[in-house]
């Protein structure tokens, strides 16, 4: 048994063990233990894949599975493996259930099988295998939400299946490295008509857009994400959602040329890419507007996910260099802070079992550590540098304004001023202000889901003071110096970023401000309840903070645009299917045995006719 | 090889930048008298302010945010100041660019925020409220006034902005970088928090908005920031859309010329309602700035 | 005196090399909590507009009492805006002032027989200066003010070092006019309309 075949399948046989060992410590000990083998052996394999990529093929029933690891897919199965890690450590404290572990663990298999596979046969069946566990997963909590998630996913999958036949069909081969060759040959010859190229774009823009989140593909995200065990969660929008990038990358990989010379340019972009852009644009905007508006923990952070995922996708529509390591560093910067802040959110949830903004409130006093965490989180998903988030959202503004596209670069900015005020609500609303009294004897989140943040908050730190270290990897994985500098300073073109410079000089004036502070008086500790209300005394027993329509004036600003929802279009799609199909039923289906028979005639002259019989 | 050099002529400009956005703080009080016809205070009266802030005997914590909420702001605040050119000294500009100190100018403002929000006044997270909703409001046409500028410039770099427009003209000089200038002299009233766009603190309305728990200590260094923003601001501004400059002098002016503008707009229009300023936002500004970035295409 | 024993125990900051800086910026920067009682009230904006511009010494209206000075007690003073006036007076941070301001707080001015007004000021908060008449002009508020700035400079001024060497005197004071525990109380008067 090859070491890659150990790593990928570790999860999956961790989760049956831990499944059918249904003992306490048990179970969690194994799912951890599953869950940490894939970090290790990728790091163990990190200094043979920079130099060559490891290939296995895996004879199953008649069917070849291919394998591979390459610089790309090492990259992302390591953001899986990391988040997949904080998951296991989250679920740990959270999850008491052995179906969990079973099916978190199996779609943890599924995601590193679809980065790992060579071919469009393990790609397809770990991709179903990976919703299949996902989907399980919400079914456990909430079906309603579950089957929107699976509605959605069988669309994309078959959309997926019809794509993979019409390219078998045209190229006749199924792994990557044979399409690749022979989708750049028919660039040249072009044997494969423009409107068929056409038709696999989208089909494939639907199967990763509905993975991805993308707008109007989005509606399953905020229900299953939140849906959820939290600490799953944190590996389901950290990890799952990045299957659905890998697959644009892998199209842009697969049918680049093809694409370029079918769809051809427009004003000197890629028409596909600035379709990808475009959709990533309005995906940013829209999701953003969304989560700032939502009144409930875990919907903020689902719609943020999903308008992060959104940057991602637009920075590989811009279509550049810089565009894609842009995009591929969000990757792991959104990994790394949304992960940490599901797993911050589990925590919440777990300790006080509210969910609502107006439920809660008050408890960075309570959880000094999990609020450390859900602060770092916050520094890097509003992009303050020196943070990962900072990083890649800087090389997103810099391609962006670069290759001249400024509507996309101005939905970043109103995206990175809605995350500021997103997760500032979060902040407030959960942290600060006066504790409802119920929660007054709320306890620090338990060890196991600490460690996992701990996991998360360390690379935000790291990569966040050494970018480099990311984007020379970058470097090497697209063979040219795409955005130099050395492990603290990245140079690009027309910019430049020194994050070490930025902390020391940060460090310094924090330093400064921290002497006026020390001169000062030496302060004296009061409640809470002790604010100026106009002179009014303040009591505990009546809550004073806004938690509830924190954003209401905004609310009313876009009210116009609010009307509309693509929510209530699904729903309302939905419901004209099911009459169509109830007046379907009831017309044919009448129980009447004289239609029946009439039925039959017909089917048997229309076969007549045809000459079957 | 440590730059000593670099060091003290961070320090020295460090200095000159809080003096000197004390006394802009100062002219601007002084002017808003003038036109009011009133004498007004004397123009070093915020640094009188701020002494006696930090001469309070007493000092009050809502916890370890509300005292870090400015001790981070100031902190940011000097961070950012010390990434763009003034004048003749480069200082740190060539180790960061145009969007990153453009994120550090905000930074300062979530310390406040968070040190606002801490205190558990409903008027803090009101003013945070306010605060934040403006920042989402201006975002956009303030993105666009940057993204036309570097299209038109192809740079990032503020150094290189300063040395490019010194050669070919300042930036207003150019019809679609004047379109920019107007839009992004729209957003500055915001971003200094003058009227009309003085939602946050809205002294009368909220009582300060997210200063009304702060005093002391904690005033005085979120009065020193202030200073230091001020100063950074109009800089950052001067140096986009004017040219930058040669000398201290010379951007010094310039940075007076961008606060008078400033002031006689606060001085005269009344404040907007939240909505009706990100209304206004996304309706002119962003149109103005629309067109100013396909005309830099 | 539980609640506010964080408040006794409190040890004042000295500072030894920049009192003197420190004393002189106190003068030339007091900033009045907008806070009005009574009819006086409206001799602040006339001081504060062109004709008098107290700004020229750099007193300036502040909304929130925590960076506050100065207190001007402008009128009489009825035992609910008393209780206002004792939680801001607490709030606003050492050193801090207060100037009644009119007869009223003197002795009830016009009032004097009133069931609900507070007599003397002085026994529920340490007055510093006071202003006669009714109403000052704001020629007197404004000389009562260079007065605030001249008692400061000598020190005289030390109304807040009063109140806390004679807590238990004003806080026996205020108990005796409200009733022990009147800050609970009022608080929670709100509750049935909210």
């Amino acid at each position: 048994m090859n070491l890659l075949m150990v790593m990928l399948f570790a999860p999956l046989i961790a989760g049956f063990l831990a499944w059918l060992l249904d003992f306490k410590v048990i179970r969690e000990v194994i799912g951890i233990i599953g869950a940490s083998i894939p970090i290790g052996v990728l790091a163990y394999y990190y200094s043979t894949v920079t130099s060559e990529s490891i290939t296995y093929s895996l004879t199953v029933g008649g069917f070849t599975l291919g394998f591979h690891l390459t610089m790309l897919t090492w990259y992302f199965a390591v953001i899986a493996s990391i988040v997949g890690i904080a998951m296991a450590f989250g679920m740990a404290s959270t999850s008491k259930s052995s179906y969990d572990w079973l099916f978190a663990l199996i779609s943890f298999t599924g995601v590193l099988g679809v980065f790992l596979s060579s071919d469009f046969v393990g790609f397809f069946l770990f991709w179903e295998l990976m919703t299949f566990g996902s989907f399980m997963m919400v079914l456990k909590r909430n079906r309603h939400e579950s089957l929107k998630y699976f509605v959605l996913s069988i669309i994309g999958a078959y959309s997926m299946l019809v794509a993979i036949g019409i390219i078998y069909a045209k190229t006749g081969a199924l792994d990557f490295n044979t399409v690749q060759k022979a989708l750049r040959l028919d660039a040249m010859v072009g044997s494969i008509s423009r409107g068929e190229t056409a038709l696999i774009y989208t089909l494939f823009l639907i199967t990763f857009g509905v993975k991805a989140g993308a707008v109007p593909l989005h509606v399953w995200a905020p229900g299953a994400y939140s849906e959820n065990d939290q600490s799953y969660t944190a590996f389901f929008s950290g990890a799952l959602s990045k299957a659905g990038v890998y697959g644009f990358v892998l199209l842009y990989i697969l049918m680049g040329a093809k694409l370029y010379t079918a769809l051809g340019v427009f004003n000197n972009h890629l028409v596909f890419a600035y379709i990808l852009a475009w959709i990533g644009a309005i995906t940013v905007v829209v999701a953003s507007f969304l989560a700032v508006l939502q009144e409930d923990i875990r919907k903020l952070f689902a719609y943020s996910s999903v308008g992060q995922v959104g940057y991602i996708l637009l920075g590989l529509g811009i279509g550049t260099g810089l565009g894609f390591a842009g995009a591929l560093f969000h990757v792991l910067s959104h990994a790394i802070f949304k992960s940490l802040f599901w797993l911050v959110t589990a925590a919440i949830i777990l300790r006080t079992g509210k969910t609502r903004f107006e439920d809660l409130g008050g408890l960075a006093e309570k959880m000094p550590i999990t609020f450390t965490m859900g602060l770092i989180a916050v520094l890097s998903l509003a992009g303050i540098p020196p943070m990962a988030g900072f990083a890649s959202k800087w090389l997103l503004y810099e391609a962006a304004i670069s290759a001249h596209m400024p509507l996309v670069a101005g939905a970043i900015f109103l995206g990175s001023g809605l995350a500021f005020a997103y997760v500032v609500r979060f902040l407030y609303a959960v942290w600060f202000g006066q504790r409802p009294s119920d929660l007054d004897d709320v306890k620090e989140a338990p060890l196991p889901l600490l460690i996992g943040m701990v996991i998360l908050a360390i690379p935000n730190l790291v990569f966040g003071i050494a970018p480099g270290l990311v984007t020379g990897y970058f470097n090497r994985l697209f063979g040219d110096t795409i955005v130099g500098g050395n492990y603290f300073r990245l140079v690009t073109p027309t910019g430049t970023y020194n994050a070490l410079l930025v902390t020391v000089i940060l460090i310094f004036g924090l330093s400064i401000a921290g002497l006026i502070y020390i001169y000062g008086a030496k302060t004296r500790k009061i409640p809470v309840i002790n604010t100026y209300q106009s002179g009014n005394p303040v009591t505990e027993e009546y809550n004073l903070s806004m938690r509830k329509n924190f954003y209401r004036p905004l609310a009313e600003a876009l009210g116009f645009w609010l009307k509309y929802s693509w929510d209530r279009f699904y729903e309302r799609l939905a419901n004209l299917t099911e009459d169509f199909a109830d007046w379907l039923r009831e017309g044919f289906y009448n129980g009447n045995a004289q239609s029946y028979s009439w039925y039959l005639t017909i089917v048997l002259l229309i076969l007549a006719l045809w000459g079957v019989l | 090889m440590f730059a000593w050099k670099l060091v003290l002529e961070a320090i020295g400009m460090l200095i000159y930048a809080t003096f000197i956005g004390f006394i802009f703080m100062g002219i601007e009080r002084k002017a808003m008298a003038r036109i009011q016809r009133r004498i007004g205070p004397p123009i070093y009266q915020p640094i009188i302010d701020t002494l006696k802030l930090l001469g309070k005997k007493e000092s009050v914590s809502h916890g370890f945010i509300y005292d870090f909420g400015p001790v981070f702001a100031l902190g940011a605040s000097i961070t950012a100041l010390l990434f763009i050119p003034m004048g003749n000294f480069q200082l740190f500009s060539n180790n960061a660019d145009l969007i990153v100190v453009a994120y550090l100018l905000e930074v300062p403002m979530l310390g406040i925020m968070l040190g606002a929000m801490s205190s558990g006044n409903p008027y803090s997270g009101l003013g945070v409220q306010r605060g934040l909703l403006t920042m989402v409001a201006m975002q956009l046409p303030y993105g666009l006034a940057i993204i036309a500028l570097v299209q038109h410039w192809g740079t990032f770099k503020l150094s290189q902005l300063v040395a490019l427009q010194q050669l070919q003209g300042w930036s207003i000089t150019v019809p679609a970088l004047a379109l920019a200038f107007i839009v992004f002299d729209i957003v500055f009233q915001a971003l200094l928090g003058l009227e009309p766009f003085d939602i946050i603190t809205a002294p009368a309305e909220i009582s300060m908005g997210p200063m009304v728990e702060y005093g002391g200590k904690q005033a005085a260094i979120l009065f020193t920031q202030h200073a230091i923003q001020l100063f950074a601001e109009t800089a950052f501004f001067a140096v986009l859309f004017l040219g930058g400059a040669s000398n201290l002098l010379d951007l010094f002016l310039k940075q007076l010329l961008v606060l008078f503008i400033a002031i006689f707009v606060a001085s005269i229009y009344p404040r907007f309602t939240i909505d009706q300023a990100a209304k206004f936002f996304w309706k002119w500004p962003t149109i103005i700035g629309i067109v100013a970035v396909l005309l830099t295409m | 005196m539980g609640e506010n024993e964080g408040f006794i125990n409190y040890e004042l900051q000295e500072f030894k090399l920049f009192e003197p800086l420190f004393k002189w910026a106190r003068k030339k920067s007091l900033w009045i909590v907008a806070f009005c009682t009574g009819c006086g009230g409206i001799e602040i904006p006339p001081l504060a507009t062109a004709r008098y511009d107290f700004e020229r010494f750099g007193i300036m209206p502040n909304p929130a009492p925590r960076m506050a000075d100065l207190f001007l007690i402008t009128g009489y003073v009825t035992p609910k805006t008393l209780k206002r006036i004792i939680v801001t007076y607490e709030m606003m941070q050492d050193p801090k002032y207060v100037l009644a301001h009119g007869s009223c707080p003197i002795n009830g001015g016009v009032y004097w027989d009133s069931y609900n007004v507070v007599k003397q000021l002085d026994k529920y908060i340490p007055v510093d200066v006071a202003i006669a008449g009714c109403m000052p002009r704001p020629e007197a508020v404004m000389d009562g003010i260079m007065e605030i700035m001249r008692k400061i400079e000598s020190g005289e001024a030390n109304g807040w070092k009063r109140y806390r060497e004679n807590y238990e005197y004003y806080r026996k004071n205020q108990d005796k006019l409200f009733g022990e525990g009147w800050r609970e109380k009022e608080a929670k008067r709100w509750l049935a309309w909210i």
